[in-house]
């Protein structure tokens, strides 16, 4: 490069390690390998590791090779592919496919192939994606590790004795275990960024409005969004700058500014929050990591600024209360007449659909189902419901009112690394257990705020810890910034020993 | 206090059926979760103008025909169907 | 003891837009099952509603039609409930923050109707039954519709009946629905309780779900009425229940079992956003409305002089109305265009759907120049008449019919001359008449207007005749 087009900053003295997304990228332009054959060495690598990691429920090999053909063809005739273009990925299973069976991990979807695609499935088609399968899921993503599937939790590819985090387990899995490059997961009250942190990869739950939910089978609508679960903040940016457009099919949709130019911008002077209140419940070994991680912004120039966010203590009452309430009417549907299960033997309509419903919905989601009836119920609406959203209202003031001092907030992305498989259901296991685990979490949701999961350290047994940069509404570029700068800082993912090696 | 009648109603409103020995778990294991949302309510806060998220208004569509969709997609995984409608027999 | 009669009505009216409420499919009646659907009317998971935008005009229009105020911040609400007809498990509608409230229609007796509410929803989808199975059918869910809510302000069934006609001549006027009740396009539901005639408490209620006719409307109400009377004089207490009609039977029954408990859990739809309609949006759409049928009448009977009786007919459909506007424009006496509507056209226009229809040959601008020839006195009026028949066969203009002499009528030398002839030619009626016998002139009357061939004016003859007889 000529000294004259030497960009005059710190940023470009240092060696930048490239994301797996440029890396495939280079070697499909380059023919180091055909888009077909990098295809097939991930399919094989389902083939062999899937029985063990769970990670896929359904496998699309058909679909992914006639993707990956249509590359070869391009690079075949000279053409000039995207970044995304011939790279294999997987879509939660959560997110519609047409013709390819999408069953939210529950056995009341299953056989259910969608009619249409969902808007990220086609945006994606069109940079031209090879889609390897769907992946597993917490039913209905009601669930923090992956155990309501009725497929069975996806493990986790650090350790198969520990789950893979929920309740984007499945795309998690898949990627911490190189079985895909990059997933699309879904986070409605931190099923991106947990299951990223259990499997030490990355996970951006963009802003509520950012990626259209058209074609997201319902968990809870005013807090569902789809994000990108990636090996690298790199990868995590280009995928979120190829889906946070907007969508005339969701009134909610809005898009959101690109993050991939500003991803290298230098970060001195940016002021970085740390609210005590994330800090409390949080196990030891994983407050020391992103307070570490804390020092490494320090060092790099950032100002540290500790604060109160007294009204994070309903965030997750509040959450529960709301998200149930929205599933228990999101779930009415699933009743045996349009389409997925429906029972053998009844006796009428009304029976049909009750027993259809019964059998087909697990525990957990049945559970949730009850409780938001009941929060929404004559008599209660005032005390749960009303008394929620109100709060609600207080915890995105609260927010707004600590984003005027600082520019992100960094706290722990879960209190715990990956729980072993088993742990949340267990006899001696209080149920709340789970519902409690969210409280990093969910705030997010509930304020509707972006936030990416990046690895900080690992605990005692290997296990990955994550911190979470939780930014502005639609301001995801400057949490990536600082997440890039300090993933090629510190360098803190672990290869897992599964999938495929590049 | 969540009653057994409680759970009984919830459960008609939901279209679950729940099992009479089940019955008194599920009762308990809901006054958990109902316990713990009521910590909201040891809150003071004043009515907030929480409307939603973003304060979106006015996303409209336009009123012009776009083409539906074959009968035979919209059946497509219909359980049952005859006569191309959706279709629920009595059975006994 | 007397009884007074205390009723509330809800109308569902669907509204005539081209694409359903959240969806780009047609509302067309009819079609083959479930063609008329895409994965949004029928529920498929992953789908999102897209609010049209005509649905919150249209709405806000029926609003200021009936004297609403308009919301400027409104927003859709869940209503849960699950039935197969309902591919949700919940129809989206309008809960606390309705689009237009508080308004009223004003019957004919000057009693006020108060309108609660006004909100827009979805339909839901057909079902067939055959022997314990059910057949479903999508076309219809997600047809826009608005609910009417009035408060309980009707004290008889005449002014039930009346209301629901008021409502349907607005509607229609405004353009937002055809409000075809046999076709399901405007239903009724009657709340109805009764209390001593002078009490002011409310008596307990019953509800009469999806009536589909006026005549059924009436008789469910007499019905019902009826029941509740006796029940209360033989000391019974009124159930409060929803009942449907059985036109076959003429009786009420109950609706309901256990399996529908109903508690609908109304809450926000999250996947839709605020309607925000400011001023001057509700201004423009005030300023789109059309003259009322009520503004109509009164400016008809107060402006033109025309009967009640005959501007209630003008104004019934907006059809005739915008016809006889047209028609009557730059007229003298506007009751002129009036008298050939209600009299030569309407006898060719048999049913109240042809009438509303009003597919007459001749157009309102041919009409008028029949009424601008008759009022220069160019056309006499038995010409004229004899003119429109002819028109309403053939389409074509008066002046095909009626010739430039015809319209000059006679001048004085030319009727003098005819009516001597006469005179001359029939000396025994003349004789008659001069007796005393005035029927007599007649048969004189009918001579001369056989030479003028039609054109003569009756009363002109006459009186030349007796001129001439007298001297």
């Amino acid at each position: 490069m000529p000294p004259n087009r030497r960009r005059i900053t710190s940023s470009s003295e240092r060696e930048r390690k490239m994301g797996q997304i440029k890396r495939i990228h280079e070697m499909l332009v380059n023919k180091e390998i055909s888009c077909v054959e990098l295809t097939k060495k991930y399919l094989e690598a389902i083939e062999n590791s899937n029985k063990e990691l769970n990670a896929y429920i359904t496998v699309t090999p058909e679909v992914a090779l006639a993707q990956a053909a249509k590359v070869d063809e391009k690079l075949a005739a000279g053409e000039t592919i995207g970044l995304l273009e011939g790279v294999p990925m997987t879509l939660k299973d959560n997110i519609s496919t047409k013709g390819i069976e999408t069953t939210c991990a529950s056995k009341i979807l299953t056989g259910y192939k969608p009619i249409y695609d969902a808007t990220v499935y086609e945006l994606l088609q069109k940079e031209g994606v090879v889609m390897l399968g769907k992946t597993n899921m917490d039913e209905f993503a009601m669930g923090s590790s992956c155990e309501t599937s009725y497929y069975g939790g996806a493990k986790n590819p650090h350790s198969l004795d520990h789950v893979a985090g929920g309740s984007s387990g499945g795309v998690a899995s898949a990627v911490g275990g190189n079985l895909a490059v990059y997933g699309l997961g879904s986070d409605t009250g931190g099923s991106i960024r947990q299951p990223a942190s259990f499997c030490g990869i990355v996970g951006l739950k963009p802003t509520y409005g950012a990626v259209s939910r058209y074609g997201l089978i319902a968990y809870a609508s005013s807090f569902d969004q789809i994000g990108p679960i990636t090996h690298d903040v790199e990868d995590a940016a280009i995928v979120f700058d190829a889906i946070a457009k907007y969508d005339e099919r969701d009134s909610t949709s809005r898009g959101s500014e690109p993050a991939l130019p500003t991803l290298d911008n230098d970060i001195r002077g940016k002021k970085i929050g740390i609210a005590n209140q994330y800090l409390d419940g949080v196990r030891e070994d994983v407050k020391e990591a992103v307070l570490q991680a804390a020092k490494v912004y320090e060092d790099m120039g950032a100002e540290i600024v500790y604060f109160d966010l007294p009204e994070l203590k309903f965030a997750l009452p509040v959450y529960y209360i709301l998200a149930m309430a929205e599933a228990s009417s999101n779930l009415g549907r699933y009743d045996g007449i349009r389409y997925g299960y429906k029972a053998e033997h009844y006796n009428g309509t009304h029976d049909m659909i009750c027993r259809t419903r019964s059998e087909g919905f697990g525990k957990e989601v049945q559970r949730r189902i009850l409780m938001g009836t009941y929060v929404l119920s004559a008599g209660y609406y005032d005390a749960y419901y009303k008394k929620a959203v109100n709060l609600r209202g207080a915890i995105v003031e609260a927010f707004d009112r600590a984003f005027m001092n600082v520019d992100v907030i960094l706290a722990p992305t879960a209190p715990v690394t990956a729980f072993k498989s088993g742990y949340l259901f267990g006899e001696e296991t209080d149920q709340l257990e789970q519902y409690l685990s969210d409280i990093c979490t969910v705030p997010v949701n509930t304020a509707g705020l972006p936030a990416v999961s990046v690895p900080c350290g690992v605990d005692r047994e290997g296990l990955p810890i994550g911190m979470q940069l939780i930014g502005k509404k639609f301001d995801e570029k400057t949490i990536l910034n600082l997440a890039y700068r300090y993933e090629q800082a510190e360098h803190k993912t672990i290869e897992t020993k599964w999938g495929v090696k590049l | 206090m969540v009653t057994r009648e409680d759970i009984e109603n919830i459960a008609l409103l939901s279209k679950l059926f729940v099992d009479e020995k089940d019955l008194d778990s599920l009762t308990e294991e809901m006054q958990k979760i109902v316990s713990f949302a009521d910590t909201i309510n040891s809150v003071e806060v004043k009515s907030g103008d929480f409307d939603n998220i973003n304060n979106l208004s006015n996303a409209f569509r336009k009123d012009e025909v776009k083409e539906s969709y074959p009968v035979g997609e919209i059946l497509k995984n219909a359980p049952e169907q005859a006569e191309d409608h959706f279709l629920v027999r009595k059975r006994a | 003891m007397k009884y007074e009669l205390v009723a509330g009505f809800e109308t569902h009216v669907e509204l005539q837009t081209n694409t359903k409420i959240f969806c780009s499919c047609t509302t067309k009646f009819g079609g083959d099952p479930n063609t008329h659907c895409c994965p949004v009317c029928i529920g498929l998971p992953g789908t999102l509603p897209k609010l049209n935008e005509r649905v919150v005009e249209y709405a806000i229009m029926a609003g200021l039609a009936t004297n609403c105020e308009i919301a400027e911040i409104a927003k859709m609400d869940r209503k849960n409930y699950c039935y197969p007809d309902l591919p949700k498990a919940y129809q989206i509608s309008q809960y606390d923050k309705p689009l237009c409230e508080h308004g009223y229609i004003q019957l004919s007796n000057g009693r006020k109707i108060r309108i609660l509410r006004i909100h827009i929803e979805e339909d839901a989808g057909k079902l067939i039954h055959n022997h314990g199975d059910t057949y479903v059918d999508y076309n219809r869910g997600g047809v826009p519709l608005i609910e009417i809510v009035t408060e309980p302000d009707f004290r008889s069934i005449d002014e039930a009946k009346e209301y629901v006609e008021k409502l349907q001549q607005i509607m229609r006027y405004i353009g937002v629905s055809d409000c075809r009740m046999q076709e399901g396009s405007m239903r009724c539901d009657v709340n109805i309780s009764v209390r001593p005639e002078g009490s002011e408490k409310l008596g307990t209620r019953t509800e009469i779900k999806n009536m589909n006719s006026i005549t059924n409307i009436a008789k469910a109400m007499e019905y019902e009425y009826e029941r509740q009377v006796d029940l209360i004089e033989s000391g019974g207490e009124v159930v409060q229940e929803t009942l449907r009609y059985d036109d076959a039977t003429g009786t009420t029954s109950s609706m309901r079992s256990k399996e529908d408990a109903h508690d609908y859990r109304y809450f926000r739809e999250p996947d839709l956003v605020t309607i925000s309609t400011p001023k001057e949006k509700i201004e423009e759409l005030r300023s789109r409305l059309p003259e009322l049928p009520e503004q109509k009448f009164a400016r008809y009977t107060e402006e033109y002089g025309i009967p009640e009786k005959d501007a209630a007919q003008l104004t019934k459909y907006r059809s005739i109305s915008e016809f006889f506007d047209k028609a009557s424009e730059g007229l003298k006496a506007p009751k002129t265009a009036s008298n050939f509507i209600i009299g030569q056209i309407f006898r060719r226009l048999e049913t109240e759907a042809d009438k509303e229809a009003f597919d007459v040959k001749t157009t309102a601008d041919q009409l008028n120049e029949l009424c601008r020839l008759l009022e220069s006195g160019k056309l006499k009026n038995n010409l004229a008449k004899t003119a429109l028949e002819k028109m309403l066969d053939s389409g074509k203009a008066v002046t095909e019919f009626v010739s430039e002499s015809d319209m000059a009528g006679l001048d004085d030398s030319t009727l003098t001359e005819y009516c001597q002839n006469a005179i001359n030619a029939m000396q025994a009626a003349v004789a008659d008449y001069k007796s005393g016998k005035e029927k007599a002139l007649m048969a004189v009357l009918g001579n001369v207007m056989k030479q003028s061939r039609g054109r003569a004016d009756a009363p002109s003859v006459i009186k030349k005749l007796k001129e001439l007889i007298g001297q």
